[in-house]
């Protein structure tokens, strides 16, 4: 049976195998014994020689380019990569694994789109490499695994704190009973056999909770970990003097492996295609900005014109593929006079504040101040350059936000089924009205960017506002 | 009995003599230092924000002097709540208005005997629900003036954030259809929510259930004809009785379907989501005056034997003579 370390590197498996390993000095040079394990596995279908990951550092890349194409690539073939899969590169793959941790953490830290990727991986790598198990030993290895990590008798729902948080796991995934997650077969019969009429409890157990829950959770349960492990080194490396050149040269690597995918299949997440920013038309605004634009009534005016609308409509007409970028911008990156706030932005958010019953400034004047704050201009009265940077500029709140914000702001049409976040509706549907009237795209100064109606990237779009 | 602004005079008589500091309740008292208290004097909304008392004595006098229109305190804790600074933890809340029902039972148009009854139908389900599927203990319930509060302060729950809080509020109103399709072996089965008596499904059950048997001709449901509300109403005496196989058939699975997403929509205006996601959120002081309503906020003990036009009604209401 494969051991716990080939779906979990940080294991205790995995990490006194690493610690085995010992000197780590021949990471750049070929290696005879992994390329003998890639070449001789019966399942590969490479062509190529430089498609053999010949050392440490092509594997790790390996590792990333795998799951990159998978994703992206109509083309993928996953026998170029069968080598991920198979058992016998555990080893390699366990230094690979840290490697990659290690430059992304030192380099581009926890937030990044990077780290990002790697957590993505390693889930769908997990899942791969257990679904190629024949169902014996993947149940053994899922419990294995899973008790390292729980290491309790009944576990509390609170005990997946940052998988909830960081959405990994919903609690609705999750079969709760006086705040324990019910995870095993006894329990289960105990708990809610007697419940169970014309059913058979073993099988509603291996129905509701089963291998598929604790595989879910065990695979989002590592996901985090690794989140945890990347944000731990980039802390460590801040102290550092000089961080390892070869981690410095695998991080350099792999940002050239990332940006082909984003010329090549589009990735980069986002559901819209409006890279470039223009003038704001109202047309492509989604349903809730449309219906807030049109006025709201005492109760919710306050955060649909402060929290919804102000991150809303900045970002829409300064930056619209911020969740693309994926960096930090402020308004005056884009609009280093602010002309295009006083004169574009502002008078559309006042002009839906106007719309509230009753008007939003005549009871609540200090509104405005707010208004400034979110664009990140502090509070104050009048927005002015020099107090930038006092507050953060909010990005825009996620579909799901908004539900539970403003419920009644949601009243969803056809294209808001592919999109999380108001904004990337207003990138979409903007393609769209381009594509439909071209004079419209010359018009508003934007060009297509990689138009993309699946979800690729759901952090992207379930982005929420920095509340 | 008739809800009438208080006025100035009725909100000093009751700070004076009716209101006593220890009516606030405890978990609050306990933990005054390290509240934000915010007031509203003139009736304009509580702009009288960021005030700390240091003890009992001080929000006392407070009140005896100020006798404000509104008193809230934060749901957060802070090291320094003068700056709202150094958050530490905040209360899960719950606000359940009767005046904003999603379905009402009534057609009173602000709140009633009905409504609020219906409001607090929908606390005991929270109750229920915080207790036997998440396991909390630490739980207060109060009356807002026109409505409840449920206020979590098992230490547990405090940390958490927005996200997670989200989640909770959710779970708690239904407001996700749960999965219908489970696999096994490569073989996939269907299993409707209504067939699963434990975890999230019977919770979406339920809240799904009373939902229905509020309903009215006049609903606007997302996706939902006015035809179909029709014939849910109809059968809906097949809902009071759980024979949820023969209404699903009755409606068609693609009906049902429909009714169902559109009704764990309108769940999630059971609660205002938005106070329960909130970590600095202010709320009614329990033991104040909702002046609005001339109602006291209120600690409840018994959910089941509490009468709001018994038990929150201020005396100098009772003494109106007009």
């Amino acid at each position: 049976m494969v051991g716990v370390s080939f779906i979990n590197p940080l294991s205790t498996e995995g990490r006194e195998k690493v610690r085995e390993q010992g000197s780590l000095e021949n990471l750049i040079h070929d290696n005879p014994e992994l390329i003998d394990v890639i070449t001789r596995d019966p399942n590969q279908k490479i062509s190529e020689d430089n498609e053999i990951p010949r050392n440490y550092l092509e594997l790790a890349l390996k590792r990333l380019e795998w799951y990159i194409k998978k994703k992206n690539d109509r083309e993928f073939k996953h026998t170029k990569y069968s080598f991920l899969s198979n058992p016998q590169i555990e080893k390699f793959d366990l230094i690979s694994f840290y490697l990659l941790s290690q430059a992304i953490g030192v380099k581009f830290g926890p937030n990044s789109r990077e780290s990002r990727l790697m957590v993505e991986s390693q889930g769908s790598l997990m899942e791969h490499r257990l679904e190629e198990l024949n169902h014996r030993d993947r149940r053994e290895l899922i419990l294995k695994a899973l008790q390292e990590l729980i290491r309790q008798e009944t576990v509390k729902w609170i005990f997946f704190g940052d998988l909830l948080s960081s959405r990994k796991i919903q609690l609705t995934d999750l079969v709760l009973d006086q705040g324990d997650v019910i995870l095993d077969r006894d329990e289960f019969i105990m708990r809610f056999g007697h419940r169970l009429e014309h059913r058979n409890p073993e099988k509603m157990y291996q129905l509701l909770i089963g291998e598929e829950v604790q595989q879910l959770i065990l695979i989002r349960m590592v996901m985090q970990e690794t989140e945890n492990y990347i944000s731990n080194v980039h802390e460590k490396a801040r102290m550092m003097v000089e961080p390892n050149p070869i981690l410095l040269e695998l991080a350099e690597r792999l940002t050239d492996i990332l940006r082909e995918p984003t010329t090549s299949y589009g990735y980069s997440g986002g559901g819209g295609g409006f890279s470039k920013s223009g003038p704001l038309h109202r047309e492509a605004f989604p349903p809730c900005v449309k219906s807030a634009l049109e006025g709201i009534k005492s109760g919710g005016r306050n955060d649909a014109i402060v929290l919804f609308m102000t991150p809303f409509l900045s970002y829409a007409r300064l930056c619209p593929d911020i969740f693309r970028q994926n960096v930090t911008v402020r308004v005056s990156d884009k609009d280093p006079n602010l002309q295009i706030v006083h004169h574009e932005i502002l008078p559309m958010i006042y002009e839906a504040a106007r719309n509230c019953h009753p008007p939003l400034f005549e009871d609540q004047p200090q509104e405005k101040v707010n208004i400034n704050a979110k664009m990140g201009f502090g509070m104050h009265t009048t927005l002015k350059l020099e107090n930038e940077g006092e507050t953060k500029w909010y990005t825009p709140m996620s579909c799901e936000k908004i539900k539970l914000h403003l419920p009644h702001l949601c009243r969803p049409d056809q294209h808001c089924k592919k999109i999380g976040n108001p904004l990337s509706y207003y990138g979409l549907k903007s393609y769209i009205l381009r594509q439909e009237q071209p004079k419209l795209g010359a018009r508003n100064d934007s060009t297509p960017g990689d138009h993309q109606e699946n979800k690729q990237d759901s952090r992207a779009n379930n982005k929420d506002g920095d509340s | 009995m008739e809800f009438k602004t208080a006025t100035p005079q009725e909100r000093r008589q009751y700070y004076r003599e009716e209101w006593d500091v220890k009516d606030v309740p405890r978990f609050i008292r306990d933990s005054l230092y390290q509240r934000e208290f915010g007031f509203d004097h003139y009736g304009r909304g509580p702009n009288d924000r960021y005030k700390v008392f240091r003890n009992s004595d001080y929000l006392r006098k407070f009140m005896r002097v100020r006798t404000p229109f509104a008193a809230y305190s934060s749901v957060a804790f802070y090291e320094k709540p003068n700056r709202r600074d150094g958050w530490l933890k905040s209360e899960l809340v719950f606000d359940v208005d009767a005046k904003d029902l999603p379905v009402r039972s009534c057609e009173c148009g602000s709140v009633c005997e009905i409504c609020l009854e219906q409001a607090k139908e929908i606390v005991r389900d929270i109750l229920d629900t915080l207790q036997g599927d998440f396991g909390l203990k630490n739980i207060y319930t109060i009356y807002s003036g026109r409505g409840y509060h449920v206020r979590v302060l098992d230490e547990e729950v405090m940390p958490l954030d927005s996200e997670v809080r989200g989640q909770i509020v959710k779970y708690m109103v239904g407001a996700d259809v749960p999965r219908s399709k489970y696999s096994r072996d490569g073989m996939t089965y269907n299993l409707e929510h209504f067939t699963i008596p434990f975890g999230y499904p019977r919770v979406f059950t339920e809240r799904v259930k009373k939902s229905i048997l509020h309903l009215n001709e006049d609903i606007m449901l997302e996706d939902v004809n006015k035809k179909l509300v029709k014939d849910v109403i109809k059968n809906r005496e097949l809902i009071l009785n759980n024979q949820w196989g023969p209404f699903k058939n009755k409606k068609g699975p693609l009906r049902y379907k429909k009714l169902i997403k559109s009704l764990a929509f309108l769940n999630l205006s059971l609660v205002d989501a938005k106070v329960s996601i909130d970590l600095k959120r202010i709320l009614r002081l329990p033991s104040s005056l909702h002046s609005i309503v001339s109602m006291k906020c209120t600690e409840i003990n018994n959910l089941e034997t509490f009468d709001p036009f018994r038990d929150a009604v201020p005396k100098f209401v009772q003494e109106r003579k007009d």
